[in-house]
């Protein structure tokens, strides 16, 4: 297991670079990235398999264990959610 | 690339009573690599870039081999019909078609092909991002949480058993390489992106420059 990131800005680095790695989205694009973008449901990239990607990597990279019934549309609805959702369980 | 280019080739090989198809690039009789994919949604995600690493070695003089496991590809069942067993069988059959054809293979797996690989005749094992059965299940389960169960495929309940509870075998000798964001221990980490989570993964030039060089310089340390 990877030493855990520590603050919010290394999670939200963190973050930035499972989308690039698991959407294959360009990283200009993700560094652009707002609280309000818009990602489940609105990139086509983000596909199911993307989903159980995505939250595998969040594990594995921020040393964290995501239960199947914290996953639901809203906590990937935008990056914003996304990010609230990866600091509360990295840093609680 | 070579002047001449690779050869494409299919060959049916038996498995337990079936026929299954094994796609060839390189010359039947050149030292022979035996890749075992990865499974379901990753194997096509990879399909390119295992065939860009076959072409490379096949440039190098080697007989690269890859197997359609049973349920998948050109096979003529359907995926609901095979079991895990089934499916370690087709490598163990595969590796020995090979064998007679080239002598013994270096078997090369990727990802949850390392789960069927212990079984099969080698002179060697080359493993790259290897994954638990547990963790491709969970994958697929939680595929599901987003509205698409086992990422629309249907696998029997056999099979699915079979890969939750499986997970590498030793073997010897054997060289594992994974990417630099695992962080567990490997002989060589590689700086790429994970193709088999991508929807849309293409290929990678420099990754699978990577692989097919270690895997030529591993496959030649296990010439015995």
């Amino acid at each position: 297991m990877a030493a855990a990131p520590n603050d919010g800005i290394e999670i939200e680095t963190t973050l930035r670079a499972v989308l690039v790695d698991v959407l294959g989205l360009d990283k200009a694009r993700v560094a652009g990235f707002r609280e309000e973008t818009p990602l489940f449901g609105a990139l086509p990239e983000f596909d199911s398999m993307a989903v159980a990607g995505l939250l595998t990597e969040l594990e594995d990279r921020l040393g964290i264990l995501i239960e199947d019934h914290e996953v639901d549309a809203d906590m990937m609805e935008t990056f914003g959610a996304l990010l609230t959702f990866a600091r509360t369980k990295a840093l609680t | 690339m070579s002047k001449t280019a690779a050869s494409l080739a299919f060959a049916r090989f038996e498995s337990g009573g079936r026929q299954e198809w094994l796609m060839r690039i390189g010359a039947e009789d050149a030292p022979a690599i035996l890749l075992v994919p990865p499974l379901f949604e990753e194997m096509n995600r990879t399909r390119a870039l295992l065939a860009s690493v076959m072409r490379r070695l096949a440039a190098q003089g080697f007989g690269c081999w890859l197997p359609d496991l049973s349920g998948t590809g050109e096979s003529e069942r359907g995926l609901g019909e095979a079991s895990w067993d089934d499916w370690r069988h087709d490598v163990t059959a595969a590796s020995a078609y090979v064998t007679e054809k080239a002598g013994k293979p270096l078997i090369a797996s990727v990802r949850g092909g390392v789960l069927l690989d212990d079984g099969a005749g080698a002179r060697g094992w080359w493993r790259f991002a290897p994954a638990d059965g547990l963790a491709l299940q969970r994958d697929m389960v939680r595929a599901g949480l987003a509205g698409v169960e086992w990422a629309g495929y249907a696998p029997s309940d056999a099979l699915k058993a079979g890969l939750a509870g499986a997970t590498q075998a030793e073997v010897t000798p054997l060289r594992t390489l994974r990417l630099e964001t695992d962080t567990q221990p490997a002989d060589l980490k590689i700086d790429a992106p994970a193709l088999w989570r991508r929807s849309e993964p293409g290929t990678s030039d420099a990754l699978a420059d990577a692989l097919a060089a270690d895997l030529a310089k591993w496959s030649r340390a296990c010439a015995g």
